[in-house]
């Protein structure tokens, strides 16, 4: 009886969607210029080209790696997606500049905890881009995996239905 | 079993790229490989657990296959490693 009743108001079938976990515009990962990302050997997912330099995470879940860079972070989710949120292409050069980590491995979040802010204008100035792949590392195990792309996205809008 | 031993010269560790470059070519085999530094091994076909090795320039990792096509799974990934970390 409660779960058709959370299904009727659509928190049931909410469990497996993963949420924005940067403002901007989301794009399908192949528009990204780095092929590992594009082909997707990372796995399937998005891309956000961000307009707002934070990261929050994704869904509830544990931060399973937290880079010494601080520009790439992952999250295994509740629902067992291991999610990398890869914050622009070849940052991990910066070695940690213009990133501030709020989170380390094995900490638990909710969706929408902070996990990083990066400073968009300086990255760009160092010369990288600053498009944030977010990627199901694992999704080989969602054959159902569906992307929602081609708009703009606040913090928690939907973006990935596993 | 094969076993293989590799000290990282990228100067970024194995960082996003070349792990996933590295369970592209992993997963080319079907003998298990595995990938060790110090006491923690993970599945050298998971991206997240070879990135979770964190291993950075200097460290020494050990690669251990083992499968029928083991042989020839090791010769591709210490020449992997050799052109790419």
């Amino acid at each position: 009886m409660f779960n058709k009743l959370k299904e009727a108001f659509g928190l049931g079938s909410k469990k497996n969607v993963i949420l924005a976990p940067v403002e901007g515009e989301v794009c399908p990962l192949s528009e990204v210029s780095d092929p590992t990302f594009a082909t997707g050997i990372l796995g399937k997912g998005v891309a956000i080209r961000p307009n707002r330099g934070r990261v929050v995470a994704p869904a509830n879940g544990v931060v399973t790696i937290m880079f010494d860079t601080k520009h790439a972070v992952t999250i295994t989710t509740d629902t067992g997606a291991e999610i990398l949120i890869h914050i622009g292409l070849d940052t991990v050069n910066l070695k940690g500049e213009h990133f501030k980590s709020y989170v380390k491995a094995d900490d638990r979040v909710k969706a929408g905890d902070l996990l990083v802010e990066f400073d968009i204008p300086k990255i760009k100035e160092a010369g990288y881009e600053v498009i944030t792949p977010v990627v199901i590392c694992n999704s080989d195990n969602f054959p159902e995996l569906q992307t929602i792309t081609g708009k703009a996205v606040k913090e928690l809008d939907e973006i990935i239905n596993i | 079993m094969r076993e293989i031993k590799y000290v990282i010269k990228d100067e970024m560790g194995i960082h996003a790229r070349p792990a996933g470059l590295l369970i592209k070519e992993a997963g080319k085999f079907t003998c298990t490989i595995n990938i060790k530094k110090d006491t923690k091994e993970v599945d050298a076909k998971r991206i997240i657990g070879v990135m979770g090795l964190g291993v950075k320039q200097g460290e020494e990792i050990t690669v251990i296959f083992n499968g029928p096509d083991e042989e020839e799974a090791a010769k591709t990934v210490a020449e992997f490693l050799k052109s790419n970390l």
